[in-house]
């Protein structure tokens, strides 16, 4: 079957560091993968050559079997991928429910509509009790949470989550599991950079994972996570 | 839980007027005080001129203040308008009335060639090229004189008619400039309502954020900017027949057009609807008043004043009076 | 040929001028990335100021720049702490401010003078032979000092420990710092210097040039062109640059149209901003350097 999303050999080199050293990476639709990794490892390089932010130094990223390598974000966005950033971004000038508003949008273009679903995206995580907050007044867990909703806003097919987990307490983390469980069983996939490992393994169908930009491993959580190379290169084993 | 959830996304149970009751509230007291000094020239030509640069700094605002792209070359827009209306009357006798839409629509796509490629400048370069092309406008205006009958300008015949946009009487000037900040006030509103107003926001405030969400943040710019430059250059090919002598400086000087409108807009709100409105009641009259006054004395006297206003309004009123109001008043942004 | 030589000898001269004038501009906008505006008001003050020294003081022209740098040097220094310093992370704000701080100093000479043109006597005025040419012993010397201040900039950026203090501060403020620099210091004095140079540009300028008040605002913006044209921080770039613009204009305007000598190299610099934001002499990516927000 085809993956809905695909990175095939996929390099990527900034003036004298290779971030990302040849990995292939796919998943499947109603997939959840996580990608894993020391810090430094490339993932959130590898999520924007996924997405578009970054172009590839070589290597073909596909989206339902077609090359999205001349697209831009933007239009790799409106096709059905969503994602949010290792340091949050919302729109720090708006409010939560028009930074969701303008998520929604991209599929409902009548403003009125589009708040509505905005606000159910809101709802989903939790910050509808601060709707009309500026986001620049929200803790840095919301903003990440609000980052998410307006990410989910534009209903997306797959969805790039990098480290929504961090600085979230024990009840909030059950929650959003909660959350992304459902939207999966409703058909989204979803990547995911996670070093919450118990995250991981509650969550993730698959797990990949990268050491110095390069792919280390793949299989079930478990798998993975037992495995001795894996386990060396988090810990930091010496070179040999 | 579901009824408190559905309720949610209104209104706050709060008197407010909404912006297009507003806006025809303002018109109707405008045209009350245009009828209550209609014997008075000089009123009416500080209310002329206070509803002209009203709608110029809100054709302004839109890119500038509601999409951060900050302009200070707007002026080649305005006196392109100018002169395309002002010039096709000149040399052509062609109807201004008939000629203002296309003059729009000549600026709004020449402002898309010229900003598509520059949109990619960070702030402050941005400004900058727009200042530079403001002047190779002004340079091209005294170059093409059989069109525009370079340094010595446009002497527009007195041929009052009102498809001609020419009057006798002031008060209809005045109420023609009210009518084309009415139109601006609008144009604004239903603009910054529909999705890409929206979108135009999101672009403000970050790019790649709203890449990430799909947005085409070039054509959104560029939507925003041809809006824009065709009610500017409106405001241009009006004001044209309303001073009937137009010559470069007059329209093409960086501190009298492109840069003004830029401040009205800053001093009375940027990314507000009725900021430029209300940066115009604060400036205009009060300039036009001083002009006359000082200008007595020695000459420069009243631009040292909108100098020193221009640096305080920097220093101080960056979000403008209506930004100084709500933050006081504690409403909604 | 005889024509074309004595075109490029006027521009390269009109280059030393705008050379001169951008090098200053360069420490404040190029290294400091700090917008000034007025920076041509500056050059005009000094000219005027110039003036003043030999007509009441009676020293010759030249002579007066012992008084009219340090004195532009405090009207920098002022500059920089009550609009510069304040609008630190608004360049946007900057450009506005210091334009208006254009508006207002022509226009207050303009006011004070009252219109008149003034011109500065000078002993200078002698025309030089080169070849065939006949061109002005004071638009030589502009030539020359604007040549020697570049290569003095040149050494005091690269290879003083004040100059690379300097430009540690515009990259990254916190860290330079950390490392022990005065980071408020470095900018005051930084300005304070790009405001001297503007004034030892008026005080050469003045003899070559009858006096207006508006003679600031007709410089400023080709001042910009030539500092991003030649790239952001570079000296080179500024003194190569303004030779350049001021090539290219006097072609312009001898061979296609005065009217719009100033317009090529305008269209020019619109081009190179959006192709080469970096400029002719800049590394890429510099032009971002300094613009990012500094925490």
């Amino acid at each position: 079957m085809t993956p809905i999303l695909q990175g095939k050999q996929l390099v990527k080199r900034f003036a004298g560091l290779t971030a990302v050293d040849g990995v292939d990476i796919a998943v499947q639709a109603g997939e959840i993968l996580a990608l894993i990794g020391p810090n430094g490892a490339g993932k959130s390089t590898l999520f924007n050559l996924l997405t578009g932010q970054h172009q590839p130094t070589s290597g073909e990223v596909l989206f339902e079997g077609a090359s999205v390598n001349a697209l831009p974000p933007h239009r790799r966005a409106r096709l059905g991928m969503g994602r949010t950033f290792q340091i949050a971004k919302p729109f720090l000038g708006l409010t939560a429910l028009e930074n969701a508003t303008l998520g929604a949008l991209q599929k409902h273009a009548s403003p009125k509509v589009a708040r509505d679903k905005a606000y159910h995206s809101l709802v989903s995580v939790g910050l509808h009790g601060k709707m009309d907050t500026p986001a620049h007044l929200l803790t840095l867990s919301d903003r990440r949470r609000l980052e998410v909703a307006r990410a989910l806003a534009t209903e997306p097919k797959v969805i790039l989550l990098d480290e929504v987990m961090a600085g979230l307490n024990a009840t909030e983390i059950d929650r959003a599991l909660d959350l992304f469980k459902t939207l999966n069983q409703q058909g989204m996939t979803f990547i995911v950079i996670e070093h919450n490992l118990k995250v991981v393994r509650t969550l993730a169908h698959r797990t990949v994972v990268l050491d110095h930009g390069a792919h280390l491993a793949s299989g079930t959580p478990n798998e993975v996570l037992n495995n001795e190379a894996v386990v060396r290169a988090y810990i930091g084993g010496r070179a040999k | 839980m579901t009824t408190q959830v559905l309720s949610k996304p209104q209104q706050k149970a709060r008197l407010r007027l909404g912006p297009i009751a507003l806006i025809v509230l303002l018109a109707l007291i405008s045209a009350g005080l245009i009828a209550l000094w209609s014997g008075d020239p000089y009123a009416l030509n500080i209310l002329t001129y206070t509803f002209l640069f009203a709608g110029l700094a809100g054709a302004w605002n839109i890119i500038g203040g509601y999409g951060g792209q900050f302009s200070l070359g707007h002026g080649a827009f305005f006196g392109l308008g100018a002169y395309i209306v002002g010039s096709l009357y000149f040399n052509q006798q062609a109807t201004p009335l008939l000629t203002l839409l296309p003059a729009a629509a000549v600026a709004a796509v020449i402002s898309v060639l010229i900003s598509w490629p520059t949109f990619r400048l960070k702030g402050p370069f941005f400004a900058i090229a727009t200042m530079a092309i403001n002047e190779v406008f002004y340079a091209l205006a005294n170059y093409f004189d059989d069109l525009t009958g370079g340094p010595a300008g446009l002497a527009i015949p007195f041929k009052p008619a009102w498809e001609n946009l020419i009057f006798v009487d002031r008060s209809s000037y005045a109420l023609l400039m009210l009518g084309y900040m009415v139109l601006v006030l609008l144009a604004t509103h239903i603009f910054t309502n529909c999705r890409t107003g929206h979108y135009l926001v999101a672009v403000r405030e970050d790019e790649e954020a709203a890449a990430a969400i799909g947005i085409n943040v070039t054509w959104t710019k560029c939507v925003a900017m041809a809006l824009s430059a065709a009610l500017t250059a409106f405001g241009g090919g009006l004001f044209a027949m309303y001073i009937r002598m137009i010559d470069p400086p007059t329209v093409f000087t960086l501190a009298e057009t492109g840069v003004k409108f830029a401040l009205l807009a800053l001093i009375g709100g940027a990314g507000t609807l009725f900021g430029p409105m209300v940066g115009a009641v604060a400036i205009v009259p009060l300039e036009t008043y001083l002009r006359g006054y000082l200008s007595d004395y020695r000459p420069g006297m009243t631009l040292i004043v909108v100098g020193a206003v221009m640096i305080l309004a920097a220093l101080f009123l960056k979000h403008g009076i209506v930004g100084a109001l709500r933050k006081h008043f504690g409403s909604q942004p | 040929m005889h024509e074309a030589l004595s075109v490029l000898v006027t521009g390269v001269l009109l280059g030393g001028v705008y050379a001169l004038i951008s090098l200053g501009l360069n420490m404040i906008f190029g290294v400091l990335r700090m917008i000034n505006f007025a920076h041509g008001e500056l050059v005009m003050l000094g000219m005027y100021g110039t003036y003043l020294c030999v007509t009441y003081l009676g020293i010759p022209a030249y002579a007066s720049v012992v008084i009219v740098a340090p004195a532009l040097s405090v009207v920098g220094y002022a500059l920089h702490r009550f609009i510069m310093a304040p609008l630190h992370s608004q360049p946007n704000m900057q450009i506005f401010a210091t334009f208006g701080l254009l508006i207002l100093l022509e226009n207050a000479v303009l006011a004070l003078t009252r219109g008149e043109t003034y011109t500065v006597p000078s002993s200078m005025g002698i025309p030089v032979e080169i070849g065939e040419l006949y061109v002005g012993l004071d638009r030589l010397l502009i030539f020359a000092i604007a040549t020697l201040l570049a290569v003095g900039t040149a050494i005091f950026l690269r290879k003083t420990m004040p100059g690379k203090a300097v430009r540690a501060i515009t990259q990254d403020r916190t860290s330079a710092q950390l490392m022990g620099v005065n980071a408020k210091r470095v900018f005051s004095f930084t300005f304070a210097t790009g405001a001297a140079i503007a004034g030892l540009g008026g005080v050469l300028l003045a003899p070559a040039y009858s006096l207006s008040p508006y003679i600031g605002g007709n410089f400023i913006l080709a001042a910009f062109a030539v500092v991003v044209l030649g790239g952001l921080g570079s000296v080179a770039g500024a003194y190569f640059g303004g030779l350049l613009v001021g090539i290219v204009e006097s072609f312009a305007g001898y061979y296609i149209d005065p009217a719009l000598k100033q317009a090529i190299w305008f269209v020019l610099f619109v081009v190179v901003l959006v192709l080469r934001p970096s400029g002719l002499f800049g590394q890429v990516g510099a032009e971002e350097v300094g613009l990012r927000p500094q925490h």
